[in-house]
Formats: C-alpha cells, structure tokens, sequence
C-alpha cells in the first residue's frame, strides 16, 4: 500500500518542480499504468516511490510518502527495495556487473535468498523473458532490448510485492512488449501483486492496466479506471497524450451517428464491437 | 578500438582458476619484473604473460597489448636513453647528450619492466570478473564488502570508460569526425575534445549504477550472501607455487 | 544509391547476419522491423561502414564501404544511434549543431542560415546545455544536426525510443519532410503505427536474414513472416484481419469507419431484401 499526500518535489539545481501536489494512493493488489509527456514527472514520481527521492537526489521535498505505513525518509532504498522492485529508465547505467548472470545474482545475494532457491529463482526468471540463452553473454555484447529483458529479469528474480517499472519495453520488439506486460498481469491476478507500470503505449495500457494515472506538468491531471480516463480523449489529445486507435474509430462512429454502446479500449472490445454492427 | 581491459568469458583452465589465485599470479609477476633488471628474465615474462593469453584464448588480445605498450615504450626508451648515464660513452651527440652504455642497459631494464608489468594486470581483468574478484576478496580476505565494492566499482570503471569511448569515437566518425585516421597525431587532435563528454557519460553511468545496486539491495549484503563458492583448488595451489617461484627466481637472478 | 550483395557478418560467435542482398534507391523511406538481437542495429552500422562484412559488399553511392572511412561515408550519411548521448560533445545546443553544419560545409553564409533555422524549426533554446536535457530532447538534439546537414542517406535507429507521442509525430514530421526532398530515409524502428504512418516500404528481418521486404500495407498483411520477427501488426491492422473478408484493404481509422459502415448498409440491405422477399412470397 503507497500513500502519497500533498507532495511537491523540486530538483536541487532545477527552477521549476518536478512534482507538485501529488495525491495518489495505491492499494496492494492494483495493476496502475502512469503515463505523460516526457518531462510531466513521470520518473520523478518513481524516485519518490522508491526512495531515490530523498536518499539519492536532493531537492525541495513538501509532503509525504508511506510505504505501508512508513515514511520513505525513515527508510533507506535498500530497505525499502524488499518490497518494492523497481526497474529503472535508463537502461544502461542500470547495470552492475559485467555478465548476465551475475545480474541477476546481484541482487538475490543481497536479499540473502537461500542458497537452494537461488538457481530455480535464476534459471525461471530468464526463461520468462526468453533469455536463457544469454546466460554467459558479457552485457556490453548485448542488443538493446536485449538489455532491457536482463534489467527486467533481474527485478522478477527478486519477487518483491510490488512491481514499479519506468517504461519497460521502449526498446523492445512489439511481441516482447505484450509479453511482459501478460507476464505482469499473470503476476497481478495469481500472485496478487501490486503493479505500477510508466509506460508511453498507451495500447498497452488499456489493454493490461485496471487504472491510469495521467501526469502533465508535475501534476496529476486524471487518475481513475482506464475506460474512465479514456473519456476525456480530446482533453488528453491536448497534453499530448494519443488515444489508442479503437477508441479514435469507436469515436469516429458516434460521431457519424452510429450507436456503439460504450467506447471501446482494446482490440476485443473493438472486433466484438465491429462484429456486432456488422451483423445487426 | 574495442576495449581492452572488459572480461572476455571463456572456459579456459585460467578463467576457472580461483580470482584470488589470478590476483596473486598477476601481481607476483609485477613483483618479480620489478625485482629483476636482468634482461633474459625480463623477456621471459613477456614471453610469459603472452603463454598465459594464449592459454586463456584471448592471444589477439595479448599482441594488441603488447604492440600498444611498445608504443607508448618507444618514447620512454628514447628519454631514458638520453638522460641516464654511466659507464662507457656509446655514441655522442649534439647538444650535449650523450648515449652511454649503462643508459642503454637501463632503458631496456625500464621498458621491459613496464611492459612486463603492466601486461599481468590487463589479462588478469580481461579474465576474471569483478563481482568475482569483490567477491573473494569480501569472504577469503575478509575484506568489508563496502570497501571491495569501491575497489571494484573503481576498477569497472576502466572497461566502462574504455566501451563508452569506443562507443563516443564510433558516433563521432559516424558524423564525419576522421576519428578514424591512421595518423596518430589528428587521431589526438580530435578525441582530446571528446574527454569532456566522456566523462560526464561515464560519470552518469557509475551514479546510475550506483543508484541501481542501492534499490537492489546493497545495503543489505553480508559476508554470507555470496552464492557461488570459491574453493582454493589444487591447481590453485601450483599456480601460486609457480608465483612463488617467479619470485624467488627474480631475486636469486638479480641477486647473483 | 545503397547495395548489399550476399552479405554475411559476425562478431566472431556465430553468423549475426546471412545471406543479406538488398537494394535501396535513392528518395525511398524504408523501415527495418524486427525481434530484439534480429541484426537490425547490425545491419545499419554494416551501412556506414562502422562494421565491416565478412563476406560480401556493402555499397553506397559507388563507395565500397570495405574500403572506404565511416568518415568519408558520414559526408553522404547520417545516422543517430540507438543510444544519442555519445553522438553529443559540445556545451551548448548550438555549438553542436553548428559542430555538424561545420563538418559538412565551408560556407559560412549557408552554416548560419542553417543553423538558425534548425534551432528554430526544433524549438530550441540555442545556450542551454545538451546534458541538462531530457533523453527525449538530447534525442532530438542529436537529431537535428544530422537534419541541420541534410544527408542524402539518412539512418535512424529506434528515433523515436523514449518519445512521447507527440514528439514522436513532429520528428517523424520533420524526417518525412526531409524524405520529400529527395533524401533516402532508413529507419528500425519497434512501433508498427509509426512504421505504418510513414515508411513505404518495409524490411523484415528475423536472425539475421531478411524474410519479407516490401510495400509497407502489403507486408502488414503477411501474417506469418510478422510472427516469425516478433511484431505484431498496427492495432487496427489487426482488427481488419480479425473481422476478415471486406476489409482486406483496411489500416486506417478512416478506412476502418467507410469499410464498417458500407458493411452495416450491406447488410441491413440484404434483411430488408429478405424480408421483402418473405412478404411476396
Ligand atoms: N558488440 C557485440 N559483440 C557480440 N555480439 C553482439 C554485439 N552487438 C550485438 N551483438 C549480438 O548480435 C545480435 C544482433 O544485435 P543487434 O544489436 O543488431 O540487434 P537489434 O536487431 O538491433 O536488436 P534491438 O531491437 O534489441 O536493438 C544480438 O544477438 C546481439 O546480442
Ligand atoms: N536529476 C535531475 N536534476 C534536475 N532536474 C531533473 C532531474 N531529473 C529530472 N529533472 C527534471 O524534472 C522534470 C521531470 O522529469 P522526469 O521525472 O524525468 O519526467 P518524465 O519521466 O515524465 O519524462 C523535468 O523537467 C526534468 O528536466
Ligand atoms: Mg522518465
Ligand atoms: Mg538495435
């Protein structure tokens, strides 16, 4: 459970703030994808989560952050990082060693995970990612996405109860992409947990997350079921958020006075949609 | 241009052997240069140090070590030969230098020292990975982790500059930058300009990577928390026999 | 403009790229699609020389690229790297783009028309500092001074990783504009709305070879060779396919409300026909 009350965050050496007024609580067991320009705060509001805001970048820092009751001020990233896995933006200052294995062994190490668990932990999560066979491979030799599934494997390994990643599959091939966030719903449904997910396609997003929180200019300027949220497509379509292109043609068609019933989000509700004017 | 000090994985008999045994190796050798100023010897550790390339499957980069040492050799063998003197006046030249025998014996001593020297220490990185070598250093030297991070991270941080500049060199040639010369001298000219983004990317990336193993856990680690085991095998032993003996040997030879 | 004959490329574990031939004439807008670790960056920096092939040729504009400097290539290239940070050395945003207009031209005149108007176009801050800004405008940043130079090959890979949608649609805008002048545009890029809303023609690779290569809807349509690269088509590529007959030619929201609504008629045409028939009958 994340509590974040009236906070407003400024970077040291920044005029404006990066965060302001943030209200925004998350309940265990949600699936949150949070999206917005680049610049809206969206990595900011990841920091504050997991406690790089305050321990690592200093600033301004008005409001509070409760991880389950506790502030994030009293608790140091490590700490905190037992519940929380975080994948970060950039992927290649994310890295810690020098070969894909150990990567992944990094951070099991340090949770001190029994030594019997520590190969299955290892060997399932880089089959999830369909990476098991870059295992031994040096991480400089790797491709991009290829990168991207390590940083990904490396979090899943640890099974914190809380997911937050910062845009995960921007450099993953479109299947990969939709992998990763059916592996994150799995982890939602079975095991109950908690996923908070930045994301840009927003196809993905209202096809996988429950809630959307929209952030424009360090503010929260919607934050509710995704249907909901896509309702206010033209408002979104002005702070440079896109629809998916379902809900652009369920549009289109009300507009050309077709009835539809409700907007539709994904690509079930659109074919279930088309199927049904089609055939009266 | 690719780096030259990143680990190269392999399944030779050297990259199995313990990181604390390669550790050993490499500096007995770097001792040993330093005790010897007999030149026989001198040239059979270089000769040594690339055996030892050869065997871990990374010879190519071995030659390429060497060639670049030379190099950078040549310069220091021409100021050493100027301004160390003694013994018997070789050849004289204007401006009053003089070229004198024990200037030439000491030039070489000095050349091969620092070929012999430096070229362990390379292969040993090339070789050994650093959560390895942090690793053993945590559990068999019992060596507080914090500080063997440092160590490491301090010493990853030379492959990491290595790739981004090979990475900063690529992007600019690719932009018409003749990075790419052969010309020594215009090669300089154009990366010197190239050290301030260097630093700042590298810069950023140890932070990122410091960042990274904080959320991952790194102020919960202890001593136990290693998984894999690094046993002293036997032919861990006989490597530092062998050490041993390199040693012993520089000082008998230098000795007699 | 740019030709690969039989080309063949390894980084010395196993053959990265086989067998790849392919012509690309000079005006087209191609688009390079593909699984992670396909060959895709591989095959780009095959192009301007930074690597070279193992076996066959790889030519642009006449030049041998086996023979030729990435340097000398870079006067008719320009490429922007997965990663914009290492392309970017000077202190301030217009230093850098002046860097590159310099590399490229003596004309001084030509140099600062050049320049104001990339600043310009771009919306940038000419002082500011490039590491002070976010990865999506160092990004842009990078981009524009390949653009300020107005290569006649121009090779992007992933342009527009880590863009929101709105930058996405003005640099890609700015590159189609580019492609209208003539220049040669080559793009790997993951995101199929974008590959569909700009690209004509398209390449696809899986490990290392390339499987389909042609127009852009056409391939859209070719639902096993996607499979086999790991992408899916656009979103509502995918629901024509799914509704099937009648909309074969559909891609477009535009197109996807025509072919729904023609349906409807249709088909209320037909019951009202049937049920016509029933009343004479
Ligand atoms: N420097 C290198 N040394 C060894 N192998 C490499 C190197 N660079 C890339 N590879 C390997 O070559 C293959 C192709 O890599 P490439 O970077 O071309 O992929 P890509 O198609 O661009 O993927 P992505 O979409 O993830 O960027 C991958 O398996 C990758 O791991
Ligand atoms: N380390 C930092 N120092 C100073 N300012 C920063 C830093 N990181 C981000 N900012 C600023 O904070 C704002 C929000 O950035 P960020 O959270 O990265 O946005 P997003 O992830 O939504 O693209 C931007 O104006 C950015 O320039
Ligand atoms: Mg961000
Ligand atoms: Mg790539």
């Amino acid at each position: 459970m994340i509590r974040i009350e009236n906070l407003t965050f400024k970077y040291r050496n920044s005029k404006k703030n990066a965060l302001e007024n943030i209200d925004l609580s998350i309940e265990d067991g949600d699936f949150i994808g949070i999206i917005g320009k680049s610049g809206a705060g969206k990595s900011t509001l990841t920091y504050v989560i997991n406690g790089i805001i305050p321990h690592h970048y200093q600033g301004d820092y008005y409001g509070s952050v409760k991880i389950d009751g506790d502030d994030t001020f009293d608790k140091t990233p490590s700490e905190l990082s037992l519940k929380i896995g975080s994948v970060l933006q950039d992927i290649d200052s994310q890295m810690v060693s020098s070969v894909v294995e150990d990567e992944i062994l990094y951070g099991l190490e340090n949770f001190s995970i029994p030594k019997d668990e520590v190969e299955p932990r290892l060997s399932s999560s880089l089959k999830e990612l369909g990476i098991s066979s870059l295992r031994y491979r040096t991480i400089d030799s790797l491709s991009g996405g290829q990168k991207q599934k390590v940083a990904i494997a490396a979090i899943l390994a640890l099974r914190p109860k809380m997911l937050l990643l910062d845009e995960p599959t921007s450099e993953l091939d479109p299947k990969s992409s939709v992998q990763i966030f059916q592996l994150l719903r799995d982890l939602n449904k079975k095991h109950g947990i908690t996923i908070i997910v930045v994301e840009q396609k927003i196809m993905l997003l209202s096809e996988f997350a429950e809630k959307l929180v929209v952030m424009s200019e360090g503010k929260i300027v919607f934050n509710g079921k995704v249907r909901d949220v896509m309702k206010h497509s033209s408002e979104l379509e002005r702070i440079g958020i896109n629809c998916p292109r379902v809900v652009t043609l369920s549009n289109r068609l009300i507009d050309r006075g077709v009835d539809i019933g409700k907007v539709c989000i994904n690509l079930d509700e659109a074919e279930a949609m088309a199927r049904g004017l089609i055939h009266g | 241009m690719k780096g030259f000090l990143d680990y190269v994985p392999g399944n030779s008999f050297l990259h199995k052997l313990n990181p604390l045994t390669k550790l050993v190796l490499s500096l007995m050798i770097c001792v040993a240069c330093f005790i010897s100023e007999n030149h026989l010897l001198l040239v059979a550790i270089i000769l040594l140090n690339l055996a030892i390339a050869k065997a871990a499957g990374i010879l190519p980069r071995g030659l390429m070590l060497l060639k670049g040492l030379t190099k950078i050799s040549l310069v220091i063998f021409l100021l050493q030969l100027l301004f160390i003197r003694g013994g018997d006046i070789l050849i004289t030249l204007p401006l009053n230098l003089l070229i004198t025998e024990r200037g030439v014996a000491m030039a070489f001593v000095i050349v091969f020292r620092l070929i012999g020297a430096t070229m362990p220490l390379a292969l040993m990185l090339s070789i050994t990975q650093m959560n390895d070598l942090s690793n053993v250093l945590v559990t068999k030297l019992k060596i507080p982790y914090k500080y063997a991070f440092t160590l490491t991270t301090a010493m990853r941080f030379i492959p990491i500059f290595a790739n981004e500049m090979s990475g900063i060199i690529e992007a600019q040639a690719s932009r018409g930058v003749e990075l790419d010369t052969r010309n020594i001298f215009k090669k300089i000219k154009f990366v010197l300009p190239l050290c301030v983004p260097l630093l700042i990317t590298s810069v950023k990336k140890i932070e990122g990577s410091a960042i990274s193993a904080e959320i991952r856990g790194f102020h919960l680690r202890t001593r136990e928390s290693c998984y894999k085991g690094y046993p002293i095998k036997k032919s861990d032993v006989g490597v530092m026999f062998f050490s041993a003996f390199l040693v012993f040997s520089a000082i008998i030879v230098s000795g007699a | 403009m740019v030709n690969l004959q039989d080309v063949f490329f390894d980084y010395g574990e196993g053959e990265t790229l086989k067998n790849i031939s392919c012509r690309i004439d000079k005006g087209e807008f191609v688009a390079i699609i593909g699984a992670n670790g396909a060959g895709k960056t591989t095959l780009c920096k095959l192009l301007n020389g930074l690597l070279k092939p193992s076996s066959g040729s790889v030519v642009i504009n006449g030049m041998d690229t086996g023979t030729t400097k990435t340097s000398t290539l870079a006067k008719s290239i320009g490429f922007l790297f997965q990663n914009p940070d290492r392309q970017i050395c000077k202190n301030t945003v217009r230093e850098e783009i002046l860097f590159g207009l310099e590399l490229a031209f003596n004309d001084k005149v030509l140099i600062a028309e050049r320049l104001e108007n990339t600043l310009s176009t771009f919306g940038f801050q000419g002082d500011s500092n490039p590491f002070n800004l976010s990865r999506g405008e160092r990004q842009r940043l990078a981009l524009a001074s390949l653009i300020a130079v107005e290569p006649e090959i121009l090779i992007l890979d992933e342009p527009t990783t880590g863009f929101d949608y709105m930058e996405s649609m003005k640099t890609m805008g700015m590159i189609k504009e580019l492609n209208g002048k003539g220049a040669t545009v080559i793009m790997i890029c993951h995101d199929m709305e974008v590959v569909l809303d700009f690209a004509e023609r398209v390449l696809v690779l899986a490990e290392g070879t390339i499987i389909a290569d042609g127009q852009t809807r056409e391939i859209f349509r070719k639902e096993e060779a996607l499979e086999q690269a790991s992408v899916l088509p656009p979103q509502l590529a995918q629901l024509a396919l799914r509704l099937g007959e009648g909309f074969e030619d559909v891609f477009s929201v535009d197109e996807m409300t025509d072919a729904i609504m023609k349906r409807m008629n249709k088909e209320r045409t037909f019951e009202h026909e049937r049920f016509s028939g029933l009343c004479t009958g």
